[in-house]
């Protein structure tokens, strides 16, 4: 039994390890005074240097932070709203809304992107946040969705009766017992949202106007010139700082649920499941 | 009387969600399968005029063929994605709760992080006298360079690496909320520990993979940056053709009536999962 | 894990808010420290004057990393102007947004030769002021009066380049003068091409004695057959680093840009540099202004800063394409100069653009590409 774990372990730690091996490397090639990546020509931060002149790349970071914002807040609300609407509701073309609903996450990002683009164009739509926020919004919609529908689907209802029996409105049942049961949901859905939002090239680079700069997008747009090693200390800033904020709301759970409990709790980590 | 309301309600609560689909999904789909019967225009631009052209076009061998290549090469990752996949998700669930709760955090770090990025990572390791190369040579393995870059096994290696988080947090997700009860009961009848995995475990974390997999396969088809970055371009996936015909041909029609027939293979893919495996729900992932 | 995820949100929503606030402050700044900088030195002063009209932001819109970042900051304190750098990736995508957005939004773009007939043939662009470009006598004539713009009403060039064969002859052991050498058995699997299907195919149209530009379906399937035999000896087809390639000796012979031939032979001396001898394919870059453009003035001013010599030559050196002003030429440093300034030898007649063709012949070799791009997968 013993040495079974011991190889589940070995698996998982294996595994780990690759999945974070190009990471690392990018990292130590930030460091390579080379402007070509193939050629190690010494350590220096240079690259860092000339990251911090740069300062279309601190306008960069803040677009695509907002963009990130503004679409996970909106799908949050409509995919929850969906959800739930699907989930209670006994209308006829509830199947259908919820294939709909999914659809995104089905449909290659290259033809989102095209489809986008000619249907922007068609409606006279001004490119810019607006449209980066609409498009962004239908592809994250599916990951709210499916979160909150998977709780709603696996929800004890005992309580919202209980409520209900005591005499609470609609609105009171809604707002103080099931909107919190499925926060977490809504929750984890958001997070994951944003991660998409925030990594998304192709429908981005399409959908995008004057004064919308995003981060993938001025990565991705690099390639007529080639200069890269800024972008390697650009990415391994990124990562680090997606690391620290991961940690530091990690220990902040943490802290949290044991000044609640008195004792530690197995709270799992940010981003967790949305049954947990 | 009450319960019509509260239908009705219900729907009402449908509101924002059908707006939105139907303008901005709805409209631009019908746009799509519109735009692929018309004409491209002589410069730039489409043509208001029927035409089947696009569709003949895609008979042509050569577009064949890279909707051939693109099945085969997603059949592949995705395969290579629930082998390794599955088991990480299945061991990650079985941790006690503290160990789980970091190794999470842990997986979640990468999925957050540039894609582009992590995939330039590859590229330094996979080169002609790179660290994998001098790794080989040191261990004296080869004696020349592997000239791996650029090659199918690299472009496989690159779209598993970047598909494997959502098989392993979906399966994950699936596995770790089962009823473990099942499992020990079945133990304690005195089945295998195979047999119990696979009679009740395997099952009930069929919705998991069943996500896993929809998250794997679809944008395989579609990821033309791996194919790019990691196969020197020379592996043709219709991700890769769309995008050419868009960008580079700026022929619209046939780029969209390209991509009403990868959607057509994608739903038609989904629902023949759905019905070999019995599973009809995706499972919310992570 | 509620709260965790509730304060990881918190934390991000704060950080974007303060990033924005940051940023409307860094928008700020220029025109606050303009009155500051205004007289300090006797030149800028008539710059200053021109301020007032073309004040407010200037939408600019390129690749990635066109200009030294210090250039663009260097207009920016001189005419209190903020300029708002936006990406495509293809000349494509642009005139897609350009058409969509009528003319408007953009006040500059810099895209390829062949995409600004198209952009000017939709009258997208509008014509240059010329009594605003007091520098516009700088350019270049051997870059003026282009198929793209021939009485030069719409445009400022912004760099030139010339596809190159480069090759590292420690590997190879032939020597290499034009493309057909390409076609040699001994280059199995270790030629790297870029992705412009255009100038691909235009090699094989050139190896058989015929223009880029035919728009005869016999002549282009004749090259597509000469193509087909290729591709055995491609390993890479791709547009952005393939010096990195050749460097690091993924490949040994590479067909490139002239940015990538700056950079290649600057890190390693020791490679061969091969203008095919069957004709130099050329392309330049402009600049022009949209016809809507919301800040036209901007755009001037920025023309005219540009083609001053030493900005242009700083400019250039950042770029690594050939240098479109000759008032520049001469300030270029030596290490860049070789690179920079087009080789004295190339003659006109030998130099052929690639302009646009045929629906018919432009479809033909999108076909041709696809089907050559699968045998190289093979």
């Amino acid at each position: 039994m013993r040495k079974r774990t011991g190889i589940s372990n070995l698996y998982l730690l294996f595994i780990t390890v690759m999945m974070y091996l190009p990471i690392v490397i990018v990292m130590i090639y930030s460091l390579n005074e080379s402007r070509i990546s193939s050629v190690w020509s010494g350590t220096s931060l240079r690259w860092y240097e000339a990251l911090m002149r740069d300062r279309t790349v601190g306008t960069a970071i803040i677009n695509s932070l907002v963009l990130g914002v503004l679409s996970s807040l909106a799908a949050a609300v409509i995919g929850t709203l969906g959800a739930i609407g699907t989930v209670r509701s006994r209308f006829r073309g509830r199947g259908i809304m919820a294939y709909l609903a999914t659809l995104p996450m089905m449909t290659p990002e290259i033809i989102l992107g095209m489809l986008f683009l000619a249907f922007f164009s068609l409606l006279g739509l001004p490119f810019g946040m607006t449209t980066l926020v609409i498009s962004h919004t239908a592809f994250c919609i599916p990951y709210v969705f499916m979160q909150v529908r998977a709780r709603l689907a696996g929800m004890d209802h005992s309580f919202e009766e209980a409520a209900r029996d005591l005499g609470a409105g609609r609105a009171r049942v809604f707002f103080d017992i099931t909107l919190s049961l499925i926060f977490p949901a809504i929750l984890s859905g958001m997070l994951l949202s944003f991660a998409m939002s925030f990594d998304d090239v192709i429908i981005s680079v399409l959908v995008t106007g004057v004064n919308v700069n995003t981060l993938p997008i001025l990565i991705y747009t690099r390639l007529k010139t080639g200069i890269t090693p800024e972008i390697n200390a650009l990415c391994t800033l990124m990562f680090l700082a997606t690391l620290a904020l991961f940690l530091l709301s990690h220990l902040a759970g943490r802290l949290a649920d044991r000044r609640q409990h008195g004792k530690p709790h197995p709270a799992p980590a940010a981003g967790g499941p949305a049954n947990v | 009387m009450q319960g019509k309301r509260r239908s009705r309600g219900n729907a009402a609560i449908l509101a924002p969600m059908y707006l939105f689909t139907v303008i901005f999904l709805i409209g631009p789909f019908v746009y799509m399968i519109v735009l692929s019967f018309l004409t491209r225009a002589e410069t730039w631009g489409i043509v208001n005029t029927f035409t089947l052209r696009n569709y003949q076009k895609l008979l042509e061998p050569v577009y064949l063929h890279s909707f051939g290549e693109s099945i085969r090469l997603a059949v592949y990752v995705t395969a290579l994605v629930v082998l390794i996949g599955y088991p990480f998700g299945y061991f990650m669930a079985k941790l006690p709760p503290k160990a789980r709760g970091g190794l999470l955090l842990v997986v979640m770090v990468p999925f957050y992080t540039s894609s582009l990025m992590r995939l330039y990572g590859w590229i330094i390791i996979f080169r002609a006298n790179g660290l994998f190369d001098r790794l080989l040579m040191v261990l004296h393995l080869t004696d020349a360079p592997l000239k791996l870059l650029y090659t199918y096994p690299a472009v496989v290696v690159g779209m598993v690496y970047a598909l494997l988080p959502f098989m392993m947090l979906s399966v994950y997700s699936s596995v770790e909320k089962m009823d473990w009860q099942l499992v020990e009961a079945a133990r304690d009848m005195g089945a295998p520990p195979a047999k119990a995995f696979l009679t009740i475990t395997l099952p009930l974390s069929l919705p998991g993979l069943m996500t896993g997999v929809t998250l794997t396969f679809v944008p395989s088809m579609g990821l033309f940056f791996v194919a790019d970055i990691l196969g020197g371009n020379k592996i043709v996936l219709i991700g890769n053709v769309i995008q050419e015909q868009l960008m580079k041909v700026h022929d619209w029609p046939f780029a969209a009536a390209l991509s009403v027939i990868l959607m057509l293979m994608m739903s038609l893919t989904v629902w023949l999962y759905r019905r070999v495996t019995g599973v009809s729900e995706m499972e919310g992932f992570v | 894990m509620k709260k965790s995820l509730a304060l990881l949100l918190a934390l991000a929503l704060c950080v974007s808010l303060l990033a924005g606030c940051g940023s409307a402050k860094t928008a700020e700044q220029p025109s606050v420290t303009q009155p500051a900088a205004e007289g300090n030195e006797a030149e800028p002063a008539t710059e200053e004057q021109k301020a007032p009209a073309a004040a407010g932001t200037l939408n600019l819109y390129t690749w990635a990393d066109m200009f030294d970042p210090e250039v663009l900051a260097g207009f920016e304190e001189e005419t209190g102007i903020r300029i708002n750098y936006v990406n495509f990736d293809y000349d494509e995508t642009m005139l897609a947004k350009l058409e969509a957005a009528k003319g408007g939004d953009y006040d500059l773009v810099i895209a390829d030769d062949y995409i600004i007939e198209t952009v000017i043939a939709e009258g997208l662009a509008q014509k240059l002021d010329r009594e605003k470009i007091s520098n516009f006598s700088n350019i270049n004539p051997i870059y003026q009066g282009q198929f793209y713009d021939p009485t030069d009403e719409y445009t400022v060039p912004y760099g030139s380049g010339v596809q190159t064969i480069v090759y590292d002859p420690a590997l190879v052991d032939k020597e290499i003068t034009g493309y057909a050498d390409l076609w040699d058995e001994s280059f199995a699997d270790s030629i790297a091409i870029t992705a412009n299907y255009r100038v691909m195919i235009g090699m094989a149209l050139k190896v058989l004695g015929y223009s880029y530009n035919t728009n005869n379906l016999d002549e282009l399937q004749e090259a597509a057959e000469l193509m087909y035999k290729l591709a055995p000896n491609i390993r890479l087809i791709k547009d952005d680093f393939v010096q990195d390639d050749l460097i690091s000796g993924e490949v040994n012979t590479a067909v490139m840009y002239t940015s990538q031939v700056t950079i290649a032979k600057i890190t390693k001396p020791s490679l061969a540099v091969v203008y095919p001898k069957e004709g130099i394919g050329f392309g330049i870059m402009g600049m022009f202004i949209p016809s809507q453009a919301p800040n036209a003035d901007a755009a001037h001013a920025f023309i005219d800063y540009i083609l001053r010599p030493e900005v242009s030559a700083r400019s250039y050196e950042y770029l690594g394409y050939y240098c479109t002003n000759q008032a520049a030429d001469a300030l270029i440093s030596d290490e860049y100069k070789e690179f920079l300034v087009l080789p004295a030898e190339f003659r006109a007649e030998d130099m052929e653009m690639i302009e646009n063709i045929s629906a018919e012949a432009a479809e033909k070799q999108a076909d041709i590409w696809a089907q050559f791009k699968t045998l190289c997968g093979q």
